[in-house]
């Protein structure tokens, strides 16, 4: 029974109001509830697209409170070389981000780059490795591939031997991708994450297949990371006129290149060719980029083409070169027109010859860069087990795994580096488990829907307490909480500064930049603590105990509101079991 | 130290200086400028307090109610056509005997739409149990702001603060705005009498059975008879600290007035000089100004109008089919006096229609002329 009460005034003023003279926690209004609201975080749909899997919400959510070793750490968790992803990853996270369905994505990357750069200012370099567990793995090739087998199983404890046939490590990180995308002292610092006991290189030593066998007695498995060492040839008469693409871009990285001048044709459409005209460019040569589609079809990616044709450099599409002829200094290129045929069921445009239509072109050089491939010896395809990043075959009973550019349909960086997380993490799940065991294991590593895996999952960190496979859709996002704020434009060299030196052309965020766009993230399904669960709660039944919130289900009557209200979709409503 | 400041700035500044602690308002015009200075206030640190921005007056409101209810001191402000939205909740706070403070700005209220001075929005709330307390100056405005919250935290009344629209809330004026440690020691921090424990949760507000309720508004009656004393009390605490005083009432030349002008806010400043230029002719003149609407000021008034022969009530709204509502409450309070003067009703400066100097001889002419007023209210200034 509800009573009024009166308040005695200490100025004689009369004051009656009603009020319950019995307190109201005797209410329990949670025996009206039949749903439940629950803390249950989800997967963001850059994690998801993010071939690494990096928790990008939470290093999003860090970054924005300033909380840089927090965000860092996050990101070695899942990634060995933020710096470098920062600069040469082609973000397929931005082109996930729910952000773009309000106004524009999140500069995921740039901000990457900026966590990644403070770590090495910062000597933020590496997590702690553990002792060793007393296994030793060789290891193929000391390109980003192979670091990457290298980073993640000595952070399970296993020693590591690199064997390199050049005499550094980063393979084309420090030999392929330019300089004005990727500087080589970024590359050298980030390898300080290398620097310990249990990680051995050794430089020029070349490994055949042949040798593999001989490897079985001093190491528990191998790991191929050699990549695609060898360029794709022209078939064409004249093919011994054009001048070798990769080989190029290591020529100007190590300052071997020839002094290459006037109108030089790059034979491709991948990123090769478009690195290696930007270099031509920066050269003082005038490259013109023939490619045997059109644009849409090139696969190199389209931020890397704009950047191209951005700087003057000339596209002739429709052309297939047939010939290539010497003529006194010149070289005589004969080209096939092409144009367009039928679709391929997939939906791919094909191209076909028009006709015997041609077109011939005269350039000093012509330059190749068609593609690379794997060595002739490492081809196979007998598998004990094959994954969407790495294959296993067992030789003399010593696992040996197909990591990188040998396996991944994408020939990225990035996707190198989770090729060399999936090997890691499947070679010591089959060192601890039955073998019946690893698809369990991988899918409960696996981000959203996959392929990516979470390291931080496998060794039973918070995130494993995630829905990981539910993705948060942009329909789950409050935006009442989200006004609409332009992302932040990314500082860039002037164009004529940037033709003239190999200087890197982004420049990046700053720290308020950074801070400003990192704000812009919606941290899609999971918690940063906003607190508007609790805010919103009417009947207060949302608690904070010892830095963490909890529901009081005593009182929660199973309103909803507070799902309804998460900015994230960090809660579910679950029907009372 | 003085301060050129509009009369929208002087509220703001008051609200600074009573480090009201939490603001939620929703704009309308010509209120804007008080909450946009304050939501400034709150963002740039000048002011510690939570500024909420709703989706309409009713939710302003609303969260006054509740953040009051949680012991702390609250503002907001409205006019015209948010304040009637509010209507439900002035109900509210006033019967859970919150002291909040609201500033008013008067405006009209439509259709025909009309953002300028009239009284109907204010006057339209006088039976909710509102004190009503109306300005005339820059300098009043800020004063009274600071004296209506000591006067509600007093008597657990809401107060509303009632400027007229751009006459009083977009003119600048000089205004002393006092310093933060004079404030403090007029205005000491909020101590509630009723609060919302939440180691304790009681229900507030609930339900009151006939064997109750009317009691409960017996109490805001009483309470509201005794705010002119404890009035009178702030406003002598509030002159030791900074020597100004107002009253409940102004009058101005009433001594030996045989017609006295009876009106609020800012046209009494207009009346004053009409006042002067009468006196000079030797017409036994005065001006009465209303400050305190709510509670009525009965034995104040009765005393000052005791031996006029005429009253004069300007009526800047009208409450249709009765008249002027100034000119309706001092026919009553008037009534009960042995010697009662006659009350001469007019309505005039309707929706920000200028009220000038010679508006006031007219009404001065028609009123000395007839022998008996008019039963209903003379509407003056009327286009022809």
């Amino acid at each position: 029974m509800n009573q009024s009460i009166q308040t005695q005034s200490p100025n004689n003023v009369s004051l009656l109001i009603s009020q319950s003279r019995t307190n109201t926690l005797g209410n329990k209004t949670g025996t009206w509830r039949f749903v439940r609201p629950k803390y249950q975080e989800k997967t963001a749909p850059c994690s998801n697209a993010c071939p690494l899997g990096i928790d990008v919400a939470k290093v999003e959510m860090f970054a924005s409170r300033k909380d840089y070793q927090n965000a860092l750490k996050t990101i070695l968790l899942e990634n060995p070389f933020p710096a470098i992803c920062g600069r040469v990853c082609f973000h397929p996270c931005e082109s996930a981000c729910n952000r773009q369905f309000l106004d524009q994505s999140v500069g995921i990357h740039n901000i990457e780059r900026f966590l990644g750069n403070w770590g090495l200012s910062n000597n933020q370099t590496y997590l702690n490795y553990p002792e060793g567990n007393g296994a030793t793995i060789g290891i193929i090739g000391a390109g980003p591939a192979g670091l990457s087998v290298a980073y993640f199983a000595r952070r399970l404890g296993y020693h590591c031997d690199i064997f390199e046939k050049s005499d550094n490590p980063g393979g084309l990180l420090v030999s392929g991708i330019p300089s004005y995308r990727l500087p080589k002292h970024i590359v050298i610092e980030e390898l300080q994450r290398f620097q310990h006991d249990g990680i051995h290189f050794k430089y020029n030593q070349s490994v055949s297949m042949k040798q593999l066998d001989d490897f079985k007695h001093v190491y528990d498995a191998l790991f191929l990371c050699c990549g695609d060492a060898q360029s794709i040839a022209l078939k064409i008469s004249g093919a011994d006129h054009a001048i070798d693409g990769l080989n190029l871009l290591r020529q100007i990285r190590t300052k071997e290149a020839p002094s290459l001048e006037g109108k030089i044709a790059v034979i491709g459409g991948g990123n090769t060719a478009i690195d290696v005209a930007r270099s031509l460019l920066r050269m003082g040569a005038r490259p013109i980029i023939v490619y045997r589609r059109t644009r849409n079809e090139m696969p190199a990616h389209s931020h890397e083409i704009n950047a191209a044709l951005d700087e003057g450099i000339e596209l002739k599409e429709c052309l297939s070169p047939i010939a290539i002829q010497k003529e006194t200094d010149l070289l005589q290129v004969s080209l096939q027109v092409m144009k367009s045929g039928e679709q391929t069921k997939e939906g791919r445009q094909t191209y076909i010859p028009d006709g015997n239509l041609m077109e011939t072109m005269q350039v000093k050089h012509v330059v190749s860069a068609i593609g690379a491939e794997m060595e002739m010896m490492w081809r196979n395809d007998q598998w004990d087990l094959s994954l969407s990043h790495c294959r296993m075959k067992k030789i003399s009973d010593m696992p040996v795994f197909w990591c990188g550019d040998l396996t991944t349909s994408e020939k990225t960086v990035t996707h190198a580096l989770a090729s060399g997380k999936q090997a890691v993490i499947v070679l010591d799940a089959l060192t601890n488990n039955n073998d019946t065991e690893i698809s369990n294991i991988c899918d409960q590593c696996q981000v959203g829907n996959g392929p990516a895996m979470s390291f931080e999952i496998y060794q039973q960190g918070e995130r494993k307490y995630r829905t990981n496979t539910k993705i948060v859709h942009f329909e789950r996002i409050n935006t009442a909480y989200f006004p609409t704020i332009p992302a932040v434009q990314v500082n860039k060299l002037s164009q004529d500064t940037c033709l003239n030196s190999f200087d890197e052309v982004i420049s990046g965020f700053d720290e308020s930049q950074m801070i400003q766009e990192a704000l812009r993230c919606f941290n899609c399904g999971i918690c940063n603590d906003c607190d508007t669960c609790r805010i919103f709660c009417p009947e207060m039944a949302i608690q904070w105990d010892n830095d963490k919130r909890h529901i009081l289900m005593d009182y929660c009557k199973g309103c909803g509101i507070c799902i309804v209200e998460c900015p994230r979709d960090a809660m579910n409503l679950e029907v009372e079991p | 130290m003085k301060h050129v400041l509009e009369g929208s700035h002087a509220v703001s500044e008051a609200v600074r200086l009573a480090r009201a602690k939490v603001i939620s308002a929703y704009p309308i015009t010509p209120q804007t400028h008080i909450v946009e200075a304050l939501s400034e206030y709150c963002a740039d640190g000048s002011m510690d307090a939570r500024f909420i921005c709703v989706e309409s007056e009713h939710s302003a409101m609303a969260s006054c109610i509740g953040a009051s209810s949680a012991g702390v001191r609250t503002f907001t402000a409205s006019s015209s056509h948010g304040l009637a939205l509010m209507h439900e909740l002035l109900h509210w706070a006033a019967g859970a005997r919150l002291p909040i403070v609201m500033a008013e700005v008067n405006r009209a209220l439509g259709p025909g739409w009309n953002i300028w001075m009239d009284q109907s929005d204010s006057l339209s709330q006088r039976d909710t149990g509102w004190i009503q307390l109306y300005c005339e100056t820059g300098q009043e405005v800020l004063d009274t702001t600071l004296q209506a919250y000591r006067l509600a935290e007093t008597v657990n009344l809401p107060v509303m603060v009632v400027l007229d629209a751009f006459f009083l809330s977009h003119t600048y004026e000089p205004v002393d705005i006092p310093d933060q440690a004079s404030v403090d020691k007029f205005l000491p921090p909020f101590e509630p009498r009723i609060v919302l424990d939440q180691k304790n949760p009681n229900a507030i507000g609930q339900m009151a059975p006939p064997a109750y309720y009317m009691e409960m508004r017996h109490s805001i009656q009483i309470a509201m008879q005794s705010v002119i004393k404890h009035f009178m009390d702030v406003e002598r605490a509030f002159e030791t600290v900074f020597g100004r005083t107002y009253g409940p009432i102004t009058p101005f030349a009433c001594e030996d007035a045989e017609y006295i002008f009876v009106m609020a806010g800012t046209s009494v400043s207009t009346c004053r000089h009409a006042v002067k230029t009468l006196r000079d002719k030797g017409h036994k003149v005065g001006v009465l100004k209303l400050k305190l609407f709510r509670p009525f000021p009965y034995q104040s008034v009765r005393k000052c109008l005791a031996h006029a022969k005429k009253v004069i009530v300007l009526d800047r709204n009208c409450s249709f089919g009765a008249g002027g509502i100034f000119a309706q409450e001092l026919r009553a309070a008037m009534y009960a006096s042995d010697q009662h003067p006659q009350i001469y009703s007019f309505i005039s400066g309707l929706g920000g229609r200028d009220i000038t100097v010679e508006h006031f001889f007219e009404m001065f002419d028609r009123t000395q002329k007839a022998a008996n007023p008019e039963n209903e209210s003379v509407w003056m200034g009327l286009n022809s």
